[in-house]
């Protein structure tokens, strides 16, 4: 008796998946043809993003159905979605992508899984930050700053260090400042892009003067290593370590979080910038209304209404006049560092497998 | 019966009906995806390069992680025993005071693991932990940072690794026929002979493929060595991830995942030999339920006492702390800070109010639980043909089938969508990528290995004459695997069944490349709320949807487990357990059979 209990719990079971499987996909499959109008007509986007951590995914999801969009989010950090909308080029699944930074645009436009187009607005922003390519495939949104930040109770501004490179070269900083254990995430490959393309060198390893090696080895030697699941602040916060890298847009908050009290280091040439971006995905199904949602969420209004809820910075020079006046002023006095990211994206890749082989301890 | 050749397997149209459908499963879900992303990556365009080797040998970095993953495994191999059939025995063979509630705190490990735990362990032992605080009251001269490097990963992995000693060992031990540890008392032999020389010798083919287990969590370590190995020891699995997701240094990535799956294998080659050179069971024919032993020396017993008490201390601390810091803020978490006043229900109220709410937990339920009835329903007859048939066709597919144990998982989903998202003749023409399928599919492969192993050890373990009366009498194959076998194993499939779901439930490496965009499951969800991880409600929704889980997973461990140990319990009082878990085969078994003398385990 007990397993015909079991094959009846076994077939019901099945049952409930095909009926979830196929009850729920219906919609996602049936694209009616749309109009060219500029109304949306309600078809279900599938957009990926990693913008939709800390309440950004709600937020945004929720002005886009005021707006008359459908969306379904799939989250994920930046290489996943990089490596997703990449293996997924042949039969893709997401409409849009958005949130991931140059770099890894880069790397799926020379997948060809991106569609070249031009939005609605594509006047307000400035092109230099986007894809400097042929056949523009994405377009850029939102600014972010990677800087070195200090406890700023222990160390006055004259006394903080004045670039990256002071922390390896300076007796008093050496093991007080937070160096990272791996290169998987966005913001470790662009301190790196920051420091290595200042030593470029076309005869040397990977583009690379010996002389730039030497100052990630240093680094890593005289660092102290990132802990899984804490953060540098809370590390700043009982005094493990004095500084360390951090996203412009984060600072605010978990200064507050963590009752710290940070100071940013603007070096003599600057600091480099990540620049998420918004694109179309090569071959969806449902082009014209994907076009619509991205002329929607690039215009002035929504990335001012963003930025004024999350302190982002826009791009959108319309935009940008709206958003939170603190953010604004420090993007306005902090010098962008001039990298070339046409390099930086040929040989990141390869910058991190050197790095986490060679260099890392 | 366990020579039978290759050709004589051939005769019965079961094992025909079971091999073809496993040959296809195996050619379409497991060699054809995985052979195409392992040539993608290792023959980029079409000609092979030494490129990657000759990066990894090279570099120090690697060689060493390489080195400490090794170290790990087979050190766990060593300790996760010790501790694991040490808490198997105090809970289930020998007489000490308050069992139950002991097993209760050796079964926290059930229902959580991961980063987590490595956490818990952490605001205990570590550097502002409660134990070191009082330690630095005692020797004030001592290292804050005492629980670091090789030997705090160690210890945190074998306390958290032995669920399958409780699960699996354990069931077998309740399958020991007490007649021959009496035999072996009226011979005169002590406690310890007995169990060395009776017991254990039993329990071995469930111990061996426990061992097999240890080994591959210590190679695949990844959680404890980030949080606790500190500088000195850091193992491989953080590289390997950096790596697969770095679509140039793919390569290197699936050539040290090849070498741990090697590794894995050639364990595996290991213990199979000594397997084969010998099961032991008992043949007697009326055997009876196993009962507890008082540890006769009174300082032996005493000592058993204390070091099974302060085991339980070891267990249940973190899970508690765990618990009570999912109630605290995020600072307070990363900072070890904790106050009373400081705890509220603010974290549950955000992750729980989500829009997305509790569908992804639906979600996720109905998958884990559809992968782990077919993956234990599925391999209960292809684990009994292995198990029963021992040639060269039977070993190739026991051996293909533990593909999915060389590949980190994230390489298993790629291999998926660039083998079927076109119309492929393996699955009838279909496309498969952005079906809700496809991820079901990982999750049976995933599984496979793991369930494969235990269902074999648990085939082992049965008493072949029951199976050889059943067909003296006349019944069919079918027959006496449905209303003999399957009885006999049912409480072991039971749980590994459980252990299948709980372990899929937070799924995030296979569901980020394959779950259907309408049709997400909840690992997605906790990574959107816990990533960028560091921030401060990151970490603390981490927590939460650790105690959630936990309430998922220790549910379904009562239902699993729970209710069938219960049942048990009340064999045991009836003196006859083997008949409570084989009710069919019982009675008239015993009867046709049951003429020859108990005896002392054989070969």
């Amino acid at each position: 008796m007990r397993k015909l209990q079991t094959l009846m719990a076994a077939a019901v079971a099945v049952t409930l998946l095909a009926g979830c499987g196929a009850g729920t996909a219906t919609p996602a499959a049936s694209g009616e043809p749309s109009s060219t109008s500029t109304v949306p007509s309600g078809e279900t986007l599938v957009v990926y993003t990693n913008s939709n951590g800390e309440g950004r995914g709600e937020w945004w999801t929720a002005e886009a159905a005021k707006a008359g969009f459908k969306i379904e989010v799939v989250g994920a950090g930046g290489a996943d979605a990089t490596n997703k909308l990449i293996a997924e080029k042949n039969n893709p699944i997401a409409d849009v992508a958005f949130g991931l930074n140059n770099m890894y645009f880069a790397q799926i436009k020379a997948a060809g899984a991106l569609e070249p187009f031009e939005p609605a607005w594509a006047g307000e922003v400035d092109t230099a930050v986007g894809d400097t390519g042929d056949g523009k495939a994405y377009w850029p949104l939102v600014k972010q700053a990677i800087l070195l930040g200090y406890n700023a109770d222990k160390f006055s501004a004259d006394a903080a260090p004045k670039d990256w490179t002071d922390l390896w070269t300076k007796d008093e900083f050496k093991s007080r400042y937070e160096r990272v254990t791996g290169l998987g995430t966005a913001t470790a490959q662009l301190v790196f892009a920051g420091i290595l393309s200042r030593y470029k060198d076309d005869s040397g390893d990977l583009g690379i003067s010996a002389e730039g090696w030497k100052q990630v080895e240093q680094y890593f030697r005289n660092g102290s290593p990132a802990v899984a699941k804490t953060d540098l602040f809370a590390r700043i916060a009982s005094g493990e370590v004095d500084m360390g890298q951090m996203p412009s847009s984060i600072i605010a908050e978990r200064e507050k979080s963590f009752k710290v009290n940070a100071e940013t280091v603007i070096p003599a040439v600057g600091v480099p910038l990540a620049v998420e971006q918004i694109a179309l995905v090569k071959g969806t199904k449902k082009k014209a209304e994907a076009g619509k949602f991205i002329d929607w969420f690039g215009s002035a209004d929504v990335q001012a209404a963003f930025a004024k809820q999350f302190n982002s910075m826009p791009v959108n020079k319309t935009a940008a006049a709206q958003a939170n006046p603190d953010v604004v002023k420090f993007f306005s006095t902090v010098k962008q560092q001039d990298i070339d990211w046409g390099f930086v994206q040929e040989n990141m890749g390869s910058w991190v497998e050197k790095i986490e082989l060679e260099y890392m301890q | 019966m366990s020579g039978a050749s290759a050709k004589s397997m051939l005769r019965s149209p079961f094992i025909l009906i079971v091999g073809t459908v496993l040959t296809w499963f195996i050619a379409a879900f497991l060699v054809w995806p995985n052979l195409n992303v392992l040539l993608a990556t290792f023959f980029p365009d079409g000609s092979f390069s030494g490129r990657a080797a000759e990066k990894l040998f090279s570099s120090q970095r690697a060689m060493k992680s390489l080195g400490n993953s090794f170290l790990l495994a087979v050190a766990l191999s060593v300790t996760v025993n010790v501790v694991g059939i040490f808490i198997v025995l105090v809970t289930h063979y020998f007489k000490i005071r308050g069992s139950r509630i002991l097993f209760l705190g050796y079964a926290s490990t059930f229902i959580y693991g991961g980063i987590v735990l490595a956490a818990g362990y952490k605001f205990i032992y570590g550097d502002k932990g409660i134990v070191t605080a009082l330690l630095l009251k005692v020797f004030p001269g001592m290292d804050a940072a005492w629980f670091s490097g090789f030997f705090a990963v160690l210890v945190v992995m074998t306390f958290a690794t032995t669920t399958n000693h409780m699960l699996f060992v354990a069931n077998a031990l309740k399958g020991v026929d007490y007649q021959t540890i009496e035999a072996a008392k009226n011979l005169g032999a002590s406690d310890w002979t007995i169990l060395r020389k009776v017991v254990l010798p039993m329990l071995k083919p469930t111990l061996f493929a426990v061992t097999i287990l240890s080994f591959l969590t210590g190679l695949g370590a990844l959680s404890a060595p980030q949080v606790l190995g500190g500088r000195d020891f850091q193992t491989i699995t953080p590289m390997i991830l950096t790596f697969t997701n770095s679509p140039t240094s793919r390569d290197l990535a699936a050539l040290l995942a090849v070498i741990l799956g090697v590794a894995t294998i050639l364990m595996l080659a290991v213990m199979t030999r000594l397997e084969k050179g010998g099961t032991y069971y008992s043949v007697s024919k009326v055997s009876s339920a196993l009962q507890k032993q008082q540890i006769t020396n009174p300082a032996a017993n005493a000592a058993v006492h204390v070091i099974a008490y302060l085991l339980f201390a070891v267990y249940s601390l973190p899970v508690l702390l765990i618990v009570l810091y999912s109630f605290a803020d995020g600072a307070a978490i990363q900072t070890g800070q904790l106050s009373p006043g400081s705890l509220t229900l603010d974290n549950y109220t955000r992750v729980l109010t989500q829009e997305a709410g509790l569908r992804p937990f639906i979600i996720s339920v109905i998958y884990s639980a559809l992968a782990a009835v077919i993956a234990v329903g599925g391999l209960l007859f292809v684990a009994r043909l292995l198990q029963k048939y021992r040639n060269w066709v039977s070993s190739l597919f026991e051996y293909l089938l533990h593909i999915p144990w060389i590949l980190p998982s994230a390489l298993l989903a790629l291999g998926l969508i660039i083998s079927y998202d076109h119309p492929n003749p393996l699955v009838g023409g279909a496309v498969l990528t952005g079906t809700t399928v496809i991820l079901l599919i990982a999750f049976v492969t995933v599984k496979i290995p793991f369930t494969l192993r235990m269902l074999k050890a648990s085939f082992a373990s049965v008493n072949s004459s029951l199976e050889e009366a059943a067909a003296i009498m006349g019944a069919k194959t079918l027959y006496v695997f449905r209303r003999v076998l399957l009885p006999l194993v049912l409480p072991a499939a039971a749980a590994i069944a459980a252990l299948n779901f709980n372990s899929m439930l937070d799924d995030y490496d296979t569901a980020i490349f394959l779950a259907h965009p309408l049709v997400q499951p909840l690992g997605l969800v906790i990574k959107a709320n816990t990533d960028g991880a560091e921030g401060v409600e990151g970490v603390a929704n981490t927590f939460v949807y650790t105690v959630l889980l936990m309430v998922i997973t220790g549910l379904t461990m009562y239902l699993v487990y729970g209710r069938s140990s219960r049942r048990g319990a009340k064999g045991k009082r009836a003196r006859a357990l083997p008949a409570a878990t084989a009710p069919a085969a019982g009675p008239s078994l015993t009867e046709v059979t049951g003429t020859k003398e108990p005896s002392a385990p054989l070969r």
